[in-house]
């Protein structure tokens, strides 16, 4: 009699852990698959799918590298880099000017900043085509690195804002009975103080930067300037039926944001949970 | 090349379209200047974009040293891209006023949207079929790039349609290279009895099909029809060609490819494989592609293959001499400081020697006659160049030839087709309303 | 629906807003305004009015307009463009699969990773937990070109995971060219993205339930409340403003989707899968009309405003 109440919730558990552990599957092993078939001969990728290579061979990622791979994988990096450096940069002044210093229309200014996330990307696309081409913007690193920049400045500030606003404003002041100048007391005391909302938000700028397809598709013409997501889609097209190659691109464009996710996942959680208002 | 790319190819031209509010460009189209062409200072520099980066940057780069070496104190300056780079930069660079001595473009509309706004010089005087230096040429390719008696482009690569087939597959069902569509149905037939694909075919980046189209168009429909459809301003896309052409096209899909529907679903490149390995009897492709499709020592070539034209219907209302394909070209800069230099180079680019090297380096036949030999190229290569050359006219790429909005109402309403949710009525009803919206 | 979108979520002027009249210890020594103060926000300013603001503007008047090719010249059409949005039925096709997008999104993003975020949570072994929330949030890091390449091939007809799947599971009649096929595509295509998504959201959701007081489920249980009944009588219902604000994050991103059908099918087979971007894309950067596409973009534009300003509200009422 008492047998069914205690194995319900028995069943319940394995039950629940079963799909959980499903779930893990339809989440890895896609991912797992894109390494594996970076390893298989063209023919094996169109035979069997769920089979091994018939040998390890990781020639694929030589002839990804030879078709554009490694300079699309260092605009990236210098895109990403440049970019994060502005946007941080930017985000922690406005947030430093908001918060700490008592500036005028501070709440207008505050609206507006903000207010840039409410903004889709492709609302602006046309006239920027335009304005970037007269500008000679266009097709040059420049054009991303700003556009990065311009449409992540508004999280980035709110992402940073919100912490600064919770930092005690005395310690402000004891640095300025010390005598440090405005810019002093930014970069040797509010700065360090800011440093865990600092890393996750140059860990989302990472992630957006690396990850961005529709300016990179628009703002770019050059083979030569593509960054990663559009030269992958330029690869999958160049290497026609060179299938391995395509899934090694593939791979090499994924794998340090995994790492940067294993790796900073404290800090992306901090940052996401702030982005999304607490 | 890659005919991928052809389909948004007049995307480029949007770049003109933008500068224009930033810069004040002269407005309206501008006759080309005439140039000074007859006497050659070798001093200076000459720009040249092209869109072969990659696998086919090998000929122009040697081009462009063979060319230093031959005029000490020239220097060439050259960019190369790939299709889409290609696209973009030319944008950019027609917005900047940039434009290169010598720049690439593909033939159609694309081509004649840079002589209507004066930005190609006109060659007629150089290059047109009855001069010296056009005399080399397929006058086939010359068309191309000729409008109303002008010629502005130097062609480049030769490239057309047809069909490939398997000599052992065709020989193990017993039939023959078919001479009409409705033979061709046949051997399909027969083709399948014996449990072998007859064609294969992938269409899920939408030209593919479009290829067929521009083709059975050509026979369906009367030239001087079709050329007056293809501009939109006296279009009217009322000849009943056009629908019968995409009846046959659908019976083509139906009854010789097995991906049917699927088709749309399926990369052009793993079927054009697929006949590589010998594992379906035709495919319909380029001449540029033939060592790609048939690599060497692949089961297709071991099989021995051949070629024929797409067979045109019995009774067709068009030209059924004309062949689908189109060359690639290259323009001259209308503001090139020293055009006579630019034309000096393509003539040397272009030269008989050089010709033949196209070939063998990267495998492109060139429009420059009897440039093809044993040395530099396949014996199939070599009697699709003769057979290009019995071709009445070149019928350029559907998706090329016409504006972007008319190509896309094809190339979407013939994907709708292979699905099944779009009948050939209702595609030429698109293709018209999109060629109205674009007068 | 991507992360890079969500990690654009407007999160609510309020919630920036609200912490202003918080001034808890920032009050005192304030003097007055210092205008010099001002060279601090002016580079993002700059900025923002540059790239962002003046260009949204512009766009309002592009889709006034008709620009000719070649000679650059604009023409003004007055509601042209906006007439002929309204008569084009790819347009209203693309309307609906951005809906398409965010009904089946708000399911499995919202509605299934908070039943999953609270299932997670209420597991006993701490590691285990931390463990499933990353492999969960995994795809979220990954480029959408990856995904969207990937996914393209699993869903091939020849040597593709999910034919190759249903061959292994006798069900090889339900094969087909998934991304080829009209009925199937946008499915195909939404389907990725939850994939990629789903567990953005239950890392989110599960960051709320933590924050649940504990004695809560403590005071529930002695109560003899089940762990599955505690899920609906404490968590859902403790969770709802993140369910509120995870609904308007992902109905804004089911609208700016791109990238997913950008590299897979790109719009195709025929128009089956235009979304509003891609058809804004299509429509300026192939087909060169340009007004056209500034018209779509005010429509975009529009839905998402219209849901920033509802989740303005939401938060602005949460706070206060």
């Amino acid at each position: 009699m008492t047998s069914p109440v205690r194995l319900w919730p028995i069943i319940g558990r394995l039950v629940l852990t079963g799909f959980l552990l499903g779930l893990v599957i339809v989440v890895l092993y896609p991912l797992l698959w894109m390494f594996i078939s970076s390893m298989k001969s063209n023919s094996e990728i169109l035979g069997n799918p769920f089979a091994w290579p018939g040998s390890l061979d990781f020639s694929s990622y030589g002839r990804a590298v030879d078709r554009g791979v490694g300079t699309y994988l260092f605009n990236s990096v210098l895109v990403t880099a440049v970019s994060v450096v502005s946007t941080t940069l930017l985000s922690a002044w406005a947030a430093f000017g908001l918060t700490r210093i008592n500036i005028p229309f501070s709440k207008p200014i505050l609206m507006i900043i903000v207010g840039g996330l409410m903004l889709a990307p492709t609302v602006a696309l046309v006239p920027l085509v335009k304005l970037m081409q007269s500008w000679g913007l266009y097709d040059t690193y420049w054009a991303l690195i700003i556009l990065y920049t311009a449409f992540r400045v508004p999280f980035t500030t709110f992402l940073i804002r919100s912490y600064m606003i919770d930092l005690p404003i005395d310690v402000d002041e004891a640095a300025v009975l010390d005598g440090a100048s405005r810019r002093q007391t930014f970069w040797r005391v509010t700065m360090p103080m800011c440093t865990p909302i600092i890393v996750s938000a140059v860990i989302l700028q990472v992630l957006f930067a690396w990850n961005e397809f529709l300016f990179a598709l628009i703002f770019i013409g050059s083979d030569s300037l593509k960054t990663l997501p559009v030269g992958l889609a330029t690869l999958s097209s160049r290497a026609v039926t060179d299938f391995p190659s395509v899934f090694a691109g593939m791979t090499i464009a994924a794998v340090p944001m995994i790492v940067l996710f294993i790796l900073g996942q404290r800090y992306f959680v901090r940052g996401l949970a702030e982005g999304v208002g607490r | 090349m890659k005919a991928l790319f052809k389909a948004v190819a007049a995307a480029g031209i949007v770049a003109v379209a933008l500068t224009g509010c930033g810069s004040s460009s002269t407005a309206g189209p501008a006759a080309a200047p005439a140039a000074d062409l007859s006497t050659v200072k070798y001093e200076g520099s000459v720009s040249v974009i092209t869109r072969y980066a990659g696998g086919n940057a090998a000929f122009f780069e040697k081009m462009a040293k063979d060319y230093e070496a031959a005029h000490p104190g020239v220097k060439v300056n050259l960019q190369q891209e790939s299709d889409q780079g290609y696209k973009d930069k030319i944008k950019t660079l027609t917005a900047s006023q940039n434009v290169p001595d010598v720049y690439f473009t593909w033939a159609g509309n694309y081509a004649e949207q840079f002589y209507d706004n004066g930005l190609a010089l006109d060659l007629t005087n150089v290059i047109a079929p009855k001069t010296e230096w056009g005399s080399t040429m397929a006058p086939q390719a010359l068309d191309a790039f000729t409008k109303d008696g002008k010629t502005y482009g130097v062609p480049l690569g030769l490239d057309a349609k047809y069909m490939v087939y398997n000599k052992k597959l065709f020989a193990d069902a017993g039939v023959s290279v078919p001479t009409d569509l409705e033979g061709l149905l046949a051997s399909c037939k027969s083709l399948k009895a014996k449990n072998i694909v007859p064609m294969s075919f992938g269409n899920k980046d939408g030209w593919p099909a479009i290829h067929y189209i521009t083709q059975l168009n050509s026979y369906n429909v009367p030239a001087g029809t079709l050329d007056k459809d293809y501009k939109p301003a006296t279009a009217s896309f009322d000849d009943p060609g056009y629908k019968q052409s995409l009846d046959q096209f659908a019976r083509i899909v139906d009854e010789c490819t097995t991906t049917g529907k699927g088709a749309n679903g399926t990369d052009y490149y793993s079927q054009r494989d697929a006949f590589g390995q010998g594992k379906a009897a035709m495919f319909y492709v380029e001449n540029l592609e033939f060592a790609a499709a048939v690599p060497k020592g692949s089961p297709a070539e071991t099989d021995g293959y051949d070629l024929f034209r797409l067979p045109a219907p019995a009774g067709a209302k068009g030209d059924t001499k004309a062949l689908t394909g189109a060359p690639d070209g290259f323009l001259i800069n209308s503001k090139a400081k020293n055009p006579a230099l630019a034309v000096d180079f393509m003539k040397f680019v272009t030269s008989k020697q050089n010709a033949e090297t196209l070939a063998s380096t990267i495998g492109f036949p060139s429009p420059v006659t009897g440039t093809l030999n044993e040395s530099n190229s396949t014996p199939q290569l070599r009697s699709s160049i003769e057979d290009l050359q019995k071709a009445s006219r070149l019928s350029i790429w559907l998706d090329t030839v016409t504006v972007p909005g008319v190509a896309d109402a094809y190339l979407s309403g013939v994907e709708g087709m292979i699905s099944g949710t779009k009948t050939s009525q209702d595609v030429m009803t698109a293709v018209k309303a999109a060629s109205d919206q674009a007068k | 629906m991507s992360t890079q979108e969500k990690t654009f979520p407007p999160p609510g002027l309020s919630a920036a807003a609200a912490g202003t009249p918080v001034p808890r210890r920032r009050k005192p020594a304030r003097k007055k305004n210092t205008w010099h103060g001002l060279i601090w926000v002016l580079p993002g300013l700059v900025t923002l009015f540059l790239f962002v603001y003046y260009p949204l503007v512009l766009n309002f008047r592009y889709s006034l307009e008709t620009s000719n090719i070649f000679t650059g010249q604009q023409r003004f059409v007055g509601l042209d463009n906006y007439t002929r949005l309204a008569a084009d039925p790819i347009f209203w096709k693309a309307l609906g699969n951005n809906c398409l997008y965010a009904g089946i999104s708000i399911v499995c993003q919202v509605f299934f990773a908070l039943v999953l975020a609270s299932l997670i949570e209420n597991l006993r072994n701490e590691r285990f937990r931390a463990i499933l929330r990353s492999v969960y949030f995994l795809p979220s890091a990954i480029s959408l070109t990856v995904t969207g390449l990937l996914f393209a091939f699993m869903y091939q007809p020849q040597g593709g995971l999910l034919n190759g799947l249903l061959d292994a599971v006798g069900l090889d009649s339900l094969q087909q060219a998934w991304l080829g096929n009209p009925d199937t595509a946008m499915l195909g295509i939404i389907m990725m993205s939850q994939w990629q998504g789903f567990g953005y959201c239950t890392l989110l959701f599960a960051v709320a339930i933590q924050r649940i007081p504990r004695d809560l489920y403590e005071a529930s249980a002695l109560d003899g409340i089940g762990p599955v009944r505690q899920i609906f009588s404490i968590t859902i219902p403790l969770v709802r403003e993140m369910t509120g604000l995870m609904m308007i994050v992902t109905i804004s991103g089911a609208f700016q989707v791109f990238n997913e059908v950008m590299v897979t099918t790109s719009g195709g087979p025929d128009n089956s899968t235009q979304v509003l971007g891609t058809w804004l894309y299509r429509s300026g950067f192939v087909k060169n009309d340009f007004g056209y596409a500034a018209a779509i973009a005010t429509v975009i534009f529009i839905i998402t405003l219209a849901l920033a300003l509802i989740q303005v509200r939401y938060t602005n009422k949460r706070r206060v």
